[in-house]
C-alpha cells in the first residue's frame, strides 16, 4: 500500500481552510441579508463567498492531481453522502406527503391553473439526455480520448442548464400567476420539492465546472478517474430523483 | 514486531504554529476539536452554573427571563453539539486510524474542511453572546416560539445547525470511508476495537438522521424569511411536523452521544480486568442494534403533542425494547469484571462510574417510554435530571475516562492518579447531588424552563441541595482540568503502560507523527485487541 508516501508529502494544506472561510462567509451573507436586513451588503458577501470558494477549490485541486496519489475511495463516500442527501429529500416529501393527505378535500383548489405535467416531462427528458451524455463523456475519458470527453461533458453542462433555465422559467409564470411560496401548503411543498432539486442540480453543475477545468488543463488524465467517477455518481442520483420530484409535484400534487 | 519501533522519533505534537493550523494530520486534527470543545463545555458548564444559582431560590433573583432563555439555550445546544457530541470527534480523529492500523483516514483534507465547518459554527455560536442576538428558542428551536421576534434571531440558530451538520457530514463520509477501505491486513469487522464500532455506529447515526434536522430547520427558516407556510397553523402548516422531524434525528441522536461512552467502557473494563471482553460479538450487536432501534423511537419525546395512540403505543414499545441491547451491554461489562485483575485507576473509576449513572439514567427512562407515565412528568424536572444522569454524566464521565485511560498514549505522560480520583469523587458525589434532587422535585410536580417558581418547601429543598451538588461537580472539572495540565509533566509512560493488545499501544508514546513505522501494518490472524 503506497498511502504512507501518499499523506507523509501532505502534512499539511491551506486550500480546505480557503473553503471553509466560505462556508463561515456564505453563512455570514445569509445572516447580513435576511436577519440583519442589509441587502446589499448581504449580497456583496455572497460573491465574495463563490470567488473565496472558487480559489479554494481550484487549489485544492491543483494541489491533489499535482501531489496527490489516487487511492479510487472517492465514490465510496460519495455513495455514503447520497444516503444523506435521501434523507434531505425524505423530509421535504414527507412534508408534501402530510399536506396532500391532510388537506384532501381542499387540495383541488390549490393547485394553480398553469401547472403543466406535460412540461415536466420536457425538463424529464432534458435532464435525462444529461445522464446519458455523462456516461458518453466518461467513456470517451476512460479511453484516454480527451476532447470527445470534454465535448460530451460541455453537452451534459448545456443541457443541465437549460434545465435550470427552464424551471426558473417556469416558476417566474407560477409566481405570476399567483401561486406563490406562500399561497398555501401547496405552493410551499412544491417549491421546496422543486427547489431543494434544483439546488442539487447547480452544484452538480459546479462541480462538472471544475471536472471540465481540471480535463482541459490536462491535470487529470484517465489514469485517475476517481473524481470523475464520483461527480458521476452523483449526477445520476440528482437525474433519478428529478423523476420522484416531477411525479410528486406534477403529478400527485398537480391533480386535484 | 512492538520491538520495531524502539528508537523514539520526534513526537507526533511537535510542530510548528502554521504546521498546526493547516494540517491534515488525523492526530492534530483531533486535538483542535478536543479543544474547541473543552472551551464550548467550560462556557456551557458556566451557564448551567448561572441557571443553578438562579434556581435555588424562587423568585427571581440575578437573571431577568430573557437572559434566563438565552443560557437555557446557550447551556443545552452547546453541550450537546459541542461537548457530548464534538467532543467525540476528538476520539474518531485520534483512535480509528490507530485502531485499524492506518496512515491517516481516507481523505485528510476533508477532514480538515470538516473542522472548519465545525470552526465556523462555533464562531456564530460566539456571535450569539452579544446581547441582541441572543438565542432564546431553546436547543429545540420548536414553532411557533422559535419564529417569534422574541425567540431571537432564527438565522442564526438554523444556520448554527446547517454547519455543525456540514462538519458531521464531512467527518461521516471520511470515516465510514477511512473503517471500510483502510484495515491492516487481518484486523476485520468481527475483531476490531468495541471502540471503532461503537464510533463508527454513531457515525452512521449522524449520517443518516442530521440530514432530516438540516430538513427541518431549512423549513424554519423559510417559514420566518421567505413566508413559506410549513409550521404555521393558521394557513393549514402543521408545527407538529417539525416536532417529529427534529426528534427523528435528536432521539438517534443521543446515541450518538452515548455509543462512544459505552465504547470507552469496554475498553478501559477488559484493559483494567485484565481480562476479554465478555460475549464480544453480542457487544457489537448490541452497538448496531441500539443504533437501528434508535431511529423507530422518536415520538417518545412528544408523548403531550398529539397524535394517533397507535403511534404512541408502537414507540412506546420499541423505546422499551431498546433496554434489551443496553441490559446485554452492562450484563457484559459486569461479567467482564468477574474473576478479573482489577486495577481501580482513575480511568477504572471514571467508567465504573459512567455505568453507574448510566443504570439510574437509564431506569428512570424506562418509565419514561410509558405514555401513562411520561404524560404526568412531562415538561417537568424529573426529565432534566434523567437526561442529565444518561448524556450529562454518562457521557462525561466516559470522555473523561476515554481522556485518563488515553492520555499516556496521546502525551507519552502519566498523570498523577491522586489529583485524577479527587476529582472523580467530587464529580460522582457532586453530579448525584444535582442530578438526584432534580428528578424528585420533578415527581413533585416542579415544571422545567422557568426562571422562577413558587415556595413550595420541598422544590426550595431539593433546588437548594442541587446547587450545593452543582458546585462539587465543577470543582471536580476543574480538577481534571488541573489533573490533565499537571500531567503534561507527569512521569513518562513507555510504549504500553495498560498491557493491552489494542494496536495503538504498539506505537511509541506519543506516537511519531507517521504513526506506525512501516505499512502496510499487519497482525496476526487470531489478534483481538483484547488478549492477555
Ligand atoms: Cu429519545
Amino acid at each position: 500500500m503506497q498511502e504512507a508516501a501518499v499523506h507523509s508529502e501532505h502534512e499539511t494544506s491551506v486550500w480546505p481552510m480557503v473553503v471553509g472561510a466560505s462556508v463561515l462567509l456564505a453563512a455570514m451573507s445569509l445572516l447580513t441579508y435576511f436577519h440583519w436586513q442589509q441587502p446589499t451588503l448581504g449580497v456583496i458577501l455572497a460573491g465574495l463567498t463563490v470567488a473565496v470558494l472558487a480559489i479554494g477549490v481550484t487549489g485544492w485541486a491543483r494541489e491533489f492531481f499535482q501531489h496527490g496519489t489516487e487511492e479510487g475511495l472517492g465514490p465510496i463516500a460519495v455513495a455514503a453522502f447520497i444516503i444523506s442527501e435521501v434523507i434531505i429529500f425524505g423530509t421535504v416529501f414527507v412534508t408534501f406527503w402530510l399536506y396532500r393527505i391532510t388537506h384532501f378535500d381542499t387540495w383541488g383548489s390549490y393547485v394553480p391553473e398553469g401547472l403543466d405535467a406535460t412540461f415536466a416531462i420536457w425538463l424529464t427528458l432534458i435532464l435525462w439526455s444529461s445522464s446519458f451524455t455523462i456516461v458518453l463523456s466518461e467513456r470517451a475519458f476512460s479511453r484516454g480520448d480527451k476532447n470527445g470527453a470534454m465535448t460530451w461533458l460541455i453537452a451534459t453542462i448545456v443541457l443541465g442548464s437549460l434545465f435550470v433555465v427552464l424551471h426558473m422559467n417556469e416558476w417566474v409564470h407560477l409566481v405570476d400567476e399567483g401561486f406563490t411560496v406562500s399561497s398555501n401548503v401547496f405552493g410551499s411543498s412544491f417549491y421546496a420539492l422543486t427547489g431543494v432539486h434544483t439546488s442539487h442540480v447547480l452544484v452538480g453543475l459546479g462541480i462538472h465546472l471544475v471536472l471540465l477545468s481540471v480535463l482541459a488543463n490536462g491535470m487529470m488524465t484517465s489514469d485517475r478517474p476517481t473524481f470523475y467517477k464520483g461527480a458521476a455518481l452523483y449526477w445520476h442520483f440528482v437525474d433519478i430523483m428529478w423523476l420522484l420530484v416531477a411525479a410528486n409535484a406534477y403529478l400527485i400534487g398537480g391533480s386535484a | 514486531m512492538s520491538e520495531a519501533v524502539a528508537t523514539q522519533p520526534t513526537p507526533w505534537f511537535r510542530a510548528s504554529f502554521k504546521e498546526w493550523i493547516f494540517t491534515t494530520d488525523h492526530k492534530k486534527i483531533a486535538v483542535l476539536y478536543g479543544m474547541t470543545s473543552l472551551l464550548f463545555f467550560s462556557v456551557a458548564g458556566l451557564m448551567g452554573m448561572a441557571i443553578r444559582f438562579e434556581l435555588t431560590a424562587p423568585g427571581v433573583q440575578f437573571l431577568d427571563p430573557d437572559l434566563y432563555n438565552y443560557l437555557l439555550t446557550g447551556h443545552g445546544a452547546v453541550m450537546l453539539l459541542w461537548w457530548a457530541i464534538a467532543f467525540w470527534g476528538a476520539f474518531s480523529n485520534f483512535l480509528i486510524p490507530l485502531f485499524i492500523g492506518a496512515r491517516d483516514v481516507a481523505f485528510p483534507r476533508l477532514n480538515q474542511l470538516s473542522y472548519w465547518w465545525f470552526f465556523s459554527a462555533s464562531i456564530l455560536v460566539l456571535i450569539t453572546l452579544i446581547p441582541s442576538e441572543n438565542i432564546r428558542m431553546m436547543w429545540t428551536g420548536y414553532p411557533p416560539f422559535s419564529l417569534n421576534d422574541n425567540a431571537g434571531p432564527t438565522a442564526i440558530y438554523v444556520l448554527i445547525i446547517i454547519l455543525i451538520a456540514g462538519s458531521t457530514l464531512g467527518t461521516g463520509v471520511n470515516f465510514i470511508t477511512t473503517v471500510l477501505r483502510m484495515r491492516a491486513k487481518n484486523v476485520t469487522l468481527g475483531n476490531t476495537n468495541l471502540m471503532t464500532h461503537a464510533l463508527i455506529s454513531s457515525i452512521v447515526v449522524q449520517l443518516v438522521g442530521v440530514p432530516a434536522f438540516v430538513g427541518a430547520v431549512i423549513m424554519l427558516f423559510l417559514d420566518k424569511y421567505i413566508g413559506t407556510q410549513f409550521f404555521s397553523a393558521s394557513s393549514g402548516g402543521d408545527p407538529v411536523l417539525y416536532q417529529h422531524l427534529f426528534w427523528f434525528y435528536s432521539h438517534p441522536a443521543v446515541y450518538v452521544m452515548i455509543l462512544p461512552a459505552f465504547g470507552v467502557f469496554s475498553e478501559v473494563l477488559s484493559t483494567m480486568s485484565q481480562k476479554p471482553i465478555f460475549g464480544r460479538v453480542s457487544m457489537i450487536w448490541a452497538i448496531w442494534g441500539i443504533a437501528g432501534l434508535g431511529f423507530i423511537v422518536w415520538a417518545h419525546h412528544m408523548f403531550t403533542s398529539g397524535m394517533p395512540d397507535w403511534l404512541r403505543i408502537f414507540m412506546s414499545f420499541t423505546t422499551v425494547l431498546i433496554g434489551v441491547p443496553t441490559g446485554i451491554k452492562i450484563f457484559n461489562w459486569v461479567a467482564t469484571l468477574h474473576k478479573g485483575a482489577i486495577k481501580l485507576n482513575t480511568a477504572m473509576l471514571f467508567t465504573l462510574g459512567g455505568i453507574f449513572m448510566f443504570l439510574i439514567g437509564g431506569l428512570t427512562g424506562i418509565p419514561l417510554a410509558l405514555p401513562a407515565f411520561d404524560i404526568h412528568v412531562h415538561d417537568s424536572a424529573f426529565v432534566v435530571g434523567h437526561f442529565h444522569y444518561v448524556l450529562g454524566m454518562a457521557v462525561t464521565l466516559g470522555a473523561f475516562s476515554g481522556v485518563y485511560y488515553w492520555y499516556p498514549k496521546i502525551t507519552g505522560r502519566m498523570i498523577n492518579e491522586a489529583i485524577g480520583k479527587t476529582s472523580f469523587w467530587l464529580i460522582i458525589v457532586g453530579s448525584n447531588l444535582l442530578y438526584f434532587p432534580m428528578m424528585m422535585a420533578g415527581l413533585e410536580g416542579m415544571p422545567r424552563r422557568y426562571v422562577d417558581y413558587p415556595e413550595i418547601q420541598y422544590w426550595i429543598d431539593m433546588q437548594e441541595i442541587a446547587t450545593v451538588g452543582g458546585v462539587l461537580l465543577m470543582i471536580g472539572v476543574i480538577v481534571t482540568f488541573i489533573a490533565w495540565f499537571k500531567g503534561l509533566s507527569g512521569p513518562e509512560a513507555g510504549r504500553n503502560p495498560w498491557n493491552s493488545n489494542s494496536l495503538e499501544w504498539r506505537l511509541a508514546s506519543p506516537p511519531p507523527p507517521h504513526n506506525f513505522d512501516s505499512y502496510p501494518v499487519e497482525v496476526d490472524e487470531d489478534w483481538t485487541p483484547y488478549k492477555y
